[in-house]
């Protein structure tokens, strides 16, 4: 006899439904799964056999073959164990087929018969195509996010024989989402003195744009970075969809309600390969660090020390905010608007040409090179740190609080999505035009840094970029004056330390 | 045609400067050509004689003047007028020269700047200040095109915009070579002149530029030394120098850095120590403290912001932040002030920090 039960699989941050058919037949007993299962999907076999046998179910000692179609399709993971055994039972005539129409399901399962919660539970619940989902009751309240009344969470096995062949009630699991437990930030307070960082964070986190740090070691820069989520709103409701949603696909862990409300922060080590941090693998399509942060902020420390052709990797998507990642096989979009932080030393002893500093002209060029020009191109603001001074080590007055320049930064994200932008940094060129007009001197400014060669025509653009959110910081006015161009302009990227070029 | 056939006697396998003298020795190059076609070339032996004598028959002259005209490069022998004189009458002369480009005025001054490849970055910052100071102060800065300091004093020169900067290298006009200074060559040859004694497609072999150093020497009127290993080849230029009589200044550095030793112990030796600019325009008998304010007065002094943030970076590269604590004034009136300086080429951008032009 024949079932199908509907379900999914993850093919990168999303996925896409996936028929499970279980044929079970006279013959002698055997069981083989086709349809381009992996490892972990191929062992379903043996947890499915122990979970029937614990929930007092019978496993039939007969022919029988699992079809995953599409056939052409990896399957990944053990989400598919519970559609298997629900197939099977209703193959061996344990449930009524009638029973699971318009019923579809995933979840791990145990060997005691219990289910288990599944990596990418979010995006798996949205792809299967069916009025009822049968979940993981630990998935609840992440899947309740999107599903909400479709999703029927269950503990184990049984529950599920029990509501289909007995009319139990489904198992009644606590859905209501607990507050999240507010996790204390690092705070903007405990940095003494580096007016100029905390200007340039301050922009960076209200126009979303990007941000190196230089300067010697112990000068600050990490602990710098670190504050930067801190003064970043809240995500909106579908930014958090999206968040969770790439997270729950990456297997990262969730806030106990389900849903990611702040900005992510990652901060790979310089050891990470490529396909870690823009995503990828051979045969599936795992999202990268870039991915995670998506959304948040991308924090790359020491970035100096990442071998160059990663951080080449990253200059399309932090240009379109997506990266897309193509194997033999197959080609995935994964989001990645992220906020890059970088931090490096000007040099490779670190003291960057100062006093102190006994780096050789030929290293200093090579340590310079390591960092391309396309990638400096896209960082709109670079700024120079310092070891704080002792009076600034000393001084008891606190900085001022991550909550007051939340505010600001806040105020300034409210006034661009007005505008109809995500944020600053991605506005459109008709849009700059409106809203990014220059009076009379910072024209001259403009022009005269343009003739001085110090500014591109490239780097005109995002001047006005930057320049439009310090003005939004300042007093929202129209237009961009001489202050605020000279602002951008003196935060703008300038090549470190350069090797031969003095 | 004279050109070309030095050109060619230059480009004699065997040929040294020494040998090249003597054929050259009150020679016309037609009649030194004369000469070495019978197979008659002085003070060599014989198996060279013939052998030479074969090469110059399958020497193509217009060949040879076709590619000296594409490489816009001129040759000159001391018999020539347009022979420099230091290189004419000195104890171990240059008889033929290859050049491209303009060689200063014969009464210019000329500074040798001299020193390590492998430089720190304080280092090369000293020679690129140097020689754009000394060509603006009518100095015509002489050197030998290497990577480090001699790349950084021609910088110098070449940004300054003054006198015109003579590089002597290494190897033929057309082996450019570093080949990272390719494009440093071309402006020193469109605004001065790479000069060398080395044939056509000479490759840049050792024993050369211990025979180029002697021409940089010959060719100075004072050498400055901006950092020295302590044996390095910049002191063989010091030696060259000591020979002709001509005085070596040195660059004091740090006992700490290594690529300082050699100047270090330069001024033990009795050296005259080079703080900036001045001490060696001072040398030279150029200067005075009224042209030292001359030259920085060139421009307007900076006035109310501008002129406190300017007031605030007098002590080498400064952070903003520095900028900010000692003016007192707002991180914005700062960043308008600095953009401004920048502008009127007051203050220029030290990586992420910012110092006085």
């Amino acid at each position: 006899m024949l079932a199908t039960v509907v379900s999914s699989t993850l093919v990168g941050v999303d996925a896409v439904p996936v028929s499970v058919e279980v044929h079970v037949a006279n013959g002698l007993p055997s069981f083989s799964i086709v349809g381009l299962p992996d490892a972990t999907c191929r062992e379903a076999r043996d947890r499915v056999r122990a979970a029937l046998e614990s929930s007092d179910l019978t496993w039939p000692m007969k022919r029988i073959t699992v079809n995953l179609a599409p056939g052409g399709l990896p399957k990944t993971g053990a989400a598919l164990d519970l559609p298997v055994a629900i197939g099977l039972l209703v193959a061996s005539e344990q449930i009524l087929a009638a029973q699971i129409e318009g019923l579809g399901a995933f979840g791990e399962l145990g060997l005691d018969g219990s289910v288990r919660p599944i990596v990418g539970a979010l995006p798996l619940v949205d792809a299967v195509p069916a009025p009822r989902v049968i979940v993981p009751a630990g998935d609840a309240r992440v899947t309740a996010l999107v599903a909400g009344s479709r999703i029927r969470p269950v503990r184990r096995l049984r529950d599920v024989v029990d509501a289909l062949n007995f009319g139990l009630p489904w198992p009644d699991v606590d859905m209501t989402l607990p507050d999240d437990p507010v996790e204390p930030e690092p705070d903007l307070a405990d940095v003494r003195g580096q007016g100029q960082a905390r200007a340039a964070l301050e922009v960076a986190a209200a126009g979303g744009h990007h941000l190196l740090l230089v300067g010697p070691p112990g000068a600050g820069k990490t602990m710098l970075a670190r504050r930067l989520p801190g003064i970043l709103p809240d995500l909106t409701h579908d930014d958090a969809l999206s968040v969770t949603r790439v997270h729950s696909a990456a297997g990262l862990r969730l806030p106990p309600s389900g849903l990611v409300t702040r900005p992510p922060f990652r901060a790979p080590h310089h050891n990470t390969s490529m396909s870690a941090l823009v995503g990828g693998g051979s045969r599936s399509s795992r999202p990268g660090e870039i991915s995670a942060a998506s959304g948040g902020v991308l924090f790359l420390d020491e970035l100096g020390e990442f071998p160059p052709s990663v951080l080449d990797a990253l200059r399309q998507p932090l240009e379109e905010g997506v990266v897309r990642v193509a194997r033999s096989g197959w080609t995935h979009e994964h989001p990645a608007r992220v906020l890059l932080v970088a931090a490096m030393n000007p040099c490779p002893c670190g003291e960057g040409g100062s006093v102190g500093c006994r780096c050789q002209a030929p290293e200093r060029a090579r340590y310079s090179r390591r960092i391309s020009g396309p990638l400096l191109d896209r960082i709109d603001l670079m700024v120079h740190v310092d070891r704080p001074s002792t009076s600034a080590l000393l001084s008891v007055d606190p900085g001022e609080a991550s909550w007051a320049v939340a505010e600001r930064v806040a105020e300034v994200r409210a006034m661009s999505a007005t505008r109809g932008a995500h944020s600053n940094a991605e506005m459109s060129d008709s849009l700059l035009d409106d809203v990014a007009r220059l009076d009379e001197p910072a024209t001259a400014m403009v022009a005269e840094a343009l003739d001085g060669g110090r500014l591109s025509a490239r780097g005109l653009r995002r001047l006005r970029c930057v320049a439009r959110t310090i003005r939004d910081l300042d007093d929202g006015g129209d237009g961009l004056r001489e202050t605020d161009i000279s602002a951008a302009l003196q935060l703008r990227a300038r090549p470190p330390i350069g090797g031969d070029h003095v | 045609m004279s050109e070309s056939k030095l050109a060619a006697l230059a480009a004699l396998p065997g040929m040294s400067s020494r040998r090249l003298g003597q054929l050259l020795d009150e020679r016309a190059p037609a009649d030194a050509w004369a000469l070495v076609s019978e197979g008659k070339a002085p003070a060599v032996p014989q198996d060279h004689r013939s052998r030479w004598a074969t090469c110059l028959a399958g020497v193509d002259l217009d060949q040879v003047a076709a590619r000296l005209a594409a490489l816009s490069c001129r040759v000159t022998s001391w018999h020539d007028d347009d022979h420099p004189p230091a290189l004419r009458n000195d104890i171990d002369p240059a008889p033929v020269l290859f050049r491209q480009g303009e060689l200063p005025d014969v009464a210019t001054p000329t500074v040798g700047i001299v020193g390590t490849r492998r430089c720190s970055g304080p280092g090369q910052e000293i020679a690129f200040e140097l020689g754009a100071s000394l060509s603006e102060a009518g100095v015509s800065v002489v050197s030998g095109l290497a990577l480090g300091v001699d790349g950084a004093a021609h910088r110098g020169a070449v940004a300054a915009g003054g006198v015109r900067p003579v590089a002597v290298v290494g190897s033929g006009i057309d082996v450019v070579y570093p080949v990272r200074h390719r494009e440093l060559w071309a402006q020193v040859a469109s605004v001065g002149c790479v000069c060398t004694e080395a044939p056509v497609g000479a490759e840049p072999e050792p024993w050369r530029f211990p025979a180029r150093n002697r021409l940089i020497a010959a060719m100075s009127d004072l050498v400055v030394v901006v950092e020295s290993r302590a044996a390095g080849g910049s002191l063989l230029t010091v030696d060259e120098a000591v020979r002709r009589g001509i005085d070596v200044m040195a660059v004091p550095g740090s006992v700490k850095n290594g690529a300082a030793d050699g100047t270090n112990q330069l001024l033990v030796d009795g050296c005259a120590p080079v703080r900036s600019a001045d001490d060696v325009l001072m040398a030279l008998g150029l200067a005075t403290i009224d042209s030292a304010i001359r030259r920085s007065g060139g421009r307007p002094a900076p006035s109310g912001d501008a002129g406190v943030v300017f007031a605030a970076i007098d002590d080498g590269p400064t952070s903003v932040d520095e900028i900010v604590h000692y003016s007192g004034l707002e991180l914005s009136a700062v960043y308008l002030a600095l953009e401004r300086l920048m502008s009127s080429g007051h203050v220029v951008a030290d990586g992420v920090r910012v110092r006085r032009s």
